[in-house]
């Protein structure tokens, strides 16, 4: 199968790589990208682990073709710090304690950043809606909502 | 920051920030599939698509073929090695060898470049079964002529246990109400998100293998005696784990066996990554389990007896199932009083995936058997199920029938905490609307902290401090996400007096890292944070000295605070801990200061055959409210709240134990109405994120977790078990409040909508 | 033989930069898969639930299927219109809310995100969300080929568990839904064991207009309860025309659930998804006309 030559921009980068068209953002996300933050757990869409932001969007980047990514934006968990600063969403999981594994934690991040661009200001159904389709096995999501609000009263009051 | 008093600590008792948060918030963690060596090729496992067979033939020529396999293997290149949890239970091949007993069992195995090579090459392996007549229910299992999965266990039991103590016969005649039911518990999985994997590499100095393991000293003697080395040259390295929970992580895998020997057999190193459906279908779940419970009751709501007999699914192995059976009888006893105990536990092997441990491992089953059926007799004796457990909750101290003893008890405390809480106070059925019924349940369990099996079992500590006075802390026990890592490293940093980011805690490395039995049993904190303490007050004593010497005073007149040390009293005289971890370091020919500590709590013995004595080192007890709403048509029921009223003793990072027990709740919540694996023949239905119904953000309750603060002095700090009580209090909540709400006792897991909905239905027809 | 496949297959991709490319390549009669959202074709290509595809054939090239708008009065969706920009579409809100709600109870936002309501429909599969929903609005698909296209109703496209009448040389482009009467009101309910991420057992619609006390239009879609998403026609009949009253929607909610013929499976049983059929018609019907 022959590549093909795809340029996009990740976590602020322009990049240009040559890619197999069978393979999965996700797969060039951690393989070819070496980008490994974002985690590869249930594969099908089913858990939100491999959530990333394409143009400000979140998908499941085990269900979207690499090609894909040509001309678009892509944001992954690596992309949120600025220089040596956290997102302050970053900020607020780890004073919340908004994980235990983690494994969920850079999907549920991600979730967490789409939700608070589009609104700053969620609910708390706005914010359980928004991590619906990322699982967390150890946490019981308690100290996840937590974070959330945490981090998003933090965004609204700058 | 969140802080609680447990005693006069700097950092104990604090909601301190996890010391791995920063790694993970950032995707700086790595993970075992994250990791990636020069020249590494993939291992991929072909499966049975029978559930019972014997096989024929297999033939790897055409894979072998293939350009791009370099290796493959099938279970003759394992000459004969089984692995078990005892010696006399080793019945377990990495690929199965004449027969396959369970769907998905591994067959072959192919080595190849990438991972595409590999999956192309194993659709080229062509394996000639004979279909054999399965089994798939324990109980059929049981019966004459059924057929056999083991030659080695003819009538199918791979294992039993009979507890006997006191008296049950006469207890029953002395109650005034006797009541047997028979109570099911369903077929679930440990869920953890982060699928099994390992990078394996063989070469002249042995096996390193990095690997997703929960205890990592399994692996370490399995991979010695599958490949007849010594155990100094294995080597296992843990990543950052991606969630445990007891059975698959605490154990090997076929992946891990297979990427070790196309290691050996290729000189590349070898890595496997397994598939969330391949989790489900071919790794560890949870025992299913019938419980036949027996309970004798006065009229005053005094328990006078209890028999259970149970009946588990091992599926096609034994695994660590016999210590299961165990966990399902031994502490029965606890937390109520019951003079007559008896109890017959038997594992059945069928032709189904495996049965493990997995977190509430064994007491699960029963506890949430007699739960019910305490609130069943209740009832009938129109007893209040909140006061029927004040009448017999145990209290500190205590000895049950069968001599687990117990030096604190928040049972009562947390009850009566329940008692005054608004959920119960005010629980009625307020209808929300007419769709809308709700209800509130109640329940009080207990758990061991600090497991202990059999053979090696103790934790260790090393501490080797750095000329500047960082810390350098070694333990070979696990974080697989539960937080104990931070707990480990507040304790050494507690006692020498730092802050915690000059202690540095390593993750295991079992070339360098002090044996240990591994994290499970909720053991971690009791036992690693024993071995933990000892070090550190080692540490100290060999710094104090130096520091005696400085100030003339004697050395337990040292003080070790705010990274300072100071004559006791003369605070005024400080100086930094960093200098002397200087004058230590350079003094003479200059000394090289290691503390070293290992537990010794709970070394008396227990016996495993007869199910007496203390099979943990402290006893947690938690007892909780569960609040539900249930549609009255379609059975769908939402869980509104949660209230956890916890004992562990002293929260040594009260927010980590929050967490536990919220995630524990929620899991139990799963359990209990969301999460079952259908079976047909041996076939897992459901194998999948989107059908196997894991509780979702929108699912999860409100949580309050209320800390019973108690004193043991079996364990650290008076630190008791945080991660699994809740597992067990959750599912007989769970019912009791949809009982409260529909009237109705379920008594098998999990109760979904249909089972809810068609049974309201009856009753309404009654 | 069981494989558990985490690549994807071989294939050849094409990215068509117009329609006539499209269906010039579809009428090669080569074995394509067309990727839209990707959300069920990806899974099955994994799982190897399907034949691995010769060519998978991105529709993303063709911009100008990504549309939601409204021409005299009919709503029209193009192939690539997201579910999420269906589910929060002002004028689908407004107009066509039972659409809205269906699209919202799909799975969670990484998915409505990429899945598309096109390929919700093509994928037809029983319990499709949408699928009784735009049955009660009498949708329409739009299906080109080649040389030529065809307008098909809803009602005739699904004819079998993950079967459409759709030709291997053919796909849907657009779905179009007259204009409803803005007195009309609908729900969509959404039967499952979890708040969210999940499939239905059983779907509902109910679309109904009322006039004077009486059921001037009633039409009720149902979804996971027989080979493909249906009609409750014989329950419509019953009610339509008819005096609004508690007695007649029971019967119709009873004739609904005879008209259903579902199966058991790992979901649910028959049984349990035959009432929940009647259970929630009737609850539908009932707050929709008040009827208490």
């Amino acid at each position: 199968m022959e590549k093909k030559e795809i340029r996009f921009k990740i976590n602020g980068e322009d990049t240009v790589i040559s890619i197999k068209p069978n393979k999965t953002l996700l797969e060039m996300i951690r393989e070819d990208l070496k980008l490994t933050g974002t985690k590869e757990a249930c594969d099908h869409g089913e858990c939100g682990a491999c959530t990333v932001l394409i143009n400000g969007v979140p998908v499941n980047s085990c269900l979207v073709l690499a090609m894909e990514a040509h001309g678009k934006e892509i944001l992954t968990i690596e992309g949120l710090k600025q220089d040596d600063r956290l997102d302050p969403i970053q900020e607020a999981f780890i004073q919340n304690t908004g994980m235990q594994c983690g494994f969920c934690t850079p999907g549920m991040i991600m979730s967490t950043k789409a939700l608070l661009n589009r609104n700053p200001k969620p609910n708390d159904d706005e914010i359980k809606e928004a991590i619906a389709g990322n699982l967390c096995r150890c946490t019981g999501y308690t100290k996840i909502f937590e974070s959330i609000k945490d981090a998003s009263s933090k965004i609204g009051g700058k | 920051m969140e802080e609680i008093n447990i005693g006069d600590y700097s950092l104990l008792g604090k909601s301190i920030p996890r010391i791995d948060a920063y790694e993970k918030v950032t995707g700086e963690a790595k993970y075992a599939a994250d990791i990636e060596l020069p020249g590494m090729l993939w291992c991929k496992i072909l499966r049975s698509p029978l559930p019972h067979a014997k096989i024929l033939n297999i033939d790897i020529s055409r894979a072998k073929r293939l350009t791009g396999v370099k290796a493959v293997c099938t279970a003759k290149d394992f000459k004969g090695f089984r692995w078990g949890w005892m010696p006399i239970t080793r019945d377990e091949p990495p690929l199965a060898e004449d027969k396959v007993r369970f769907y998905g069992e591994g067959v072959a195995a192919v080595a190849a470049i990438d991972e595409e090579t590999a999956e192309e090459a194993l659709e080229l392996i062509k394996v000639d079964y004979e279909e054999l007549p399965g089994v798939f229910d324990p109980e059929e299992a049981l019966k004459e002529g059924a057929p056999v999965v083991h030659d080695y266990r003819p009538n199918n039991i791979s294992w039993e246990f009979h507890m006997d103590f006191g008296d049950v016969e006469k207890g029953f005649k002395e109650a005034d109400l006797v009541r047997e039911d028979r109570f099911a518990t369903g077929r679930v999985i440990t869920g953890f998100l982060e699928p099994p994997a390992a990078i394996a590499l063989w070469n002249s100095s042995g096996i390193t293998i990095w690997a997703a393991k929960q205890s990592p000293y399994f692996v370490y003697r399995h991979l010695a005696q599958c490949f007849n080395l010594p155990l100094n040259k294995i080597r296992v390295i843990q990543p950052f784990v991606g969630g445990g929970f007891g059975g698959t992580k605490n154990d090997s895998v076929a992946g891990d066996f297979c990427s070790v020997l196309f290691s050996k057999m290729t000189g590349r190193p070898v890595k496997f990554v397994y598939k969330m459906e391949e989790v489900f279908l071919t790794c560890r779940r949870r025992h299913n389990a019938i419980i036949y419970n027996k309970m004798g009751m006065k009229k005053d709501g005094t328990i006078t007896a209890m028999q259970s007999r149970l009946i588990a699914d091992g599926g096609a192995y034994t695994a660590i199932g016999p210590l299961t059976m165990y966990l399902t009888g031994c502490i029965s006893t606890l937390p109520y009083k019951l003079p007559n105990f008896k109890h017959d536990a038997y594992r059945v092997f069928t032709n189904n995936p495996v049965g493990a441990a997995m977190r509430g491992h064994g007491v699960t089953h029963t506890r949430f058997a007699a739960e019910i059926q305490m609130d069943m007799m209740a009832e009938e004796l129109g007893l209040d199920p909140m006061e029927i457990r004040l009448k017999n909750a145990i209290e500190a101290p205590y000895e049950t029938i069968n001599k687990v003893t117990i030096f604190s008890c928040g049972l009562k405390d947390g009850l009566l905490k329940l008692k005054e809480h608004p959920l119960w106070k005010e629980r009625k059925k307020e209808n929300k609307d007419k769709e809308t019924i709700s209800g509130v349940g109640i329940s009080g369990v207990a758990y061991l902290g600090g497991a202990r099996q059999r053979g090696y079992q103790s934790c260790a500590a090393v501490l080797r401090l750095c000329e500047d006075g960082t810390v350098e802390y070694l333990t070979g026990a696990t974080d697989a996400g539960q937080g104990s890592d931070t707990v480990l490293t507040q304790i050494v940093a507690e006692e020498l007096g730092l802050s915690i980011d000059h202690v540095d805690i390593q993750r295991v490395d079992t070339a360098y890292t002090p044996c240990d039995a591994g994290s499970y049993g909720s053991r971690v904190t009791a036992l690693a944070g024993e071995a933990a303490m000892k070090a550190a007050k080692d540490l100290k004593r060999q710094l104090a000295e130096y520091a005696a010497k400085e100030w003339n005073v004697s050395s337990e007149d040292i003080v070790f605070k705010n990274n300072k040390v100071y004559p006791k009293h003369m605070p005024d005289k400080a100086i930094p801990f960093r200098k002397l971890a200087q004058i230590a370091c350079y003094s003479g020919v200059g000394a090289v200061i290691i503390g070293r500590g290992y537990s010794q709590y709970g070394i008396e013995p227990y016996d495993f055959e007869k199910g007496i004595g203390n099979a943990g080192t402290a006893y947690s007890f938690t007892s909780q409210l569960t609040r539900v709403e249930v549609d009255k048509e379609t059975g769908f029921t939402k869980c509104t709240d949660m209230i956890i009223a916890h004992d562990c003793g002293k929260p040594l990072n009260p927010g980590l134990v929050e967490s536990q027990n919220q995630g524990a709740s929620v899991q139990g919540l799963g359990q209990a109405i969301y999460e079952e694996f259908v079976m047909d023949r041996g076939r897992t239905l459901n194998a999948n994120l989107a059908d196997y119904k894991m509780p979702t953000a929108v699912d999860a309750p409100n949580i309050e977790v209320i800390h019973i603060l108690t004193d043991d002095p079996k364990v650290p700090y008076g630190a008791k078990e945080a991660s699994e009580g809740a597992i067990v209090s959750s599912p007989p909540s769970v019912i009791s409040a949809i009982h409260d709400a529909t009237g109705i006792w379920f008594k098998e897991l999990p109760v979904t909508p249909e089972k809810i909905a068609l049974a309201l239905r009856e009753k309404k027809k009654e | 033989m069981v494989i558990f496949y985490r690549r994807l297959p071989k294939f050849e991709y094409i990215k068509p930069e117009s329609q006539n490319m499209l269906f010039e390549i579809l009428s090669d009669n080569k074995n394509c898969s067309v990727y839209a959202g990707g959300t069920d074709l990806i899974p099955k290509l994994k799982k190897r639930l399907i034949k691995p595809p010769d060519v998978l054939i991105d529709l993303k090239g063709l911009n100008e299927l990504d549309y939601i708008k409204i021409e005299g009065g009919t709503l029209k969706i193009g192939a690539l219109s997201t579910i999420y920009s269906v589910a929060t579409s002002k004028i689908v809100i407004e107009k066509f809310n039972i659409l809205s709600q269906a699209a919202k109870s799909i799975a969670a936002f990484q998915i409505q995100n990429r899945g598309t309501i096109v390929g919700n429909i093509c994928n037809a599969v029983p319990s499709a969300d949408s699928a009784p929903a735009l049955l009660v609005l009498n949708a329409k698909l739009n299906i080109k080929k080649k040389d030529g296209s065809r307008k098909v109703n809803i009602d005739e496209f699904f004819i079998g568990p993950n079967k459409t009448v759709l030709d291997k040389d053919e796909i849907v482009t657009e779905v179009e839904i007259s204009e409803v009467p803005s007195s009309f009101k609908g729900i969509y309910y959404k039967l499952s064991t979890r708040g969210k991420m999940d499939l239905a057992t059983v779907g509902v619609a109910v679309l109904l207009g009322s006039d004077n006390g009486r059921f001037s239009d009633i039409r009720i879609g149902l979804g996971a309860v027989a080979p493909t998403p249906i009609r409750a026609k014989r329950a419509e009949e019953l009610l339509k025309g008819e005096k609004i009253n508690k007695e007649l929607i029971n019967n119709a909610a009873r004739i609904a659930s005879d008209e259903s013929s579902p199966i058991d499976d790992h979901r649910a049983s028959a049984t349990y998804r035959k009432i929940m059929v009647e259970t929630l018609v009737k609850r539908a019907i009932c707050r929709l006309t008040e009827v208490g």
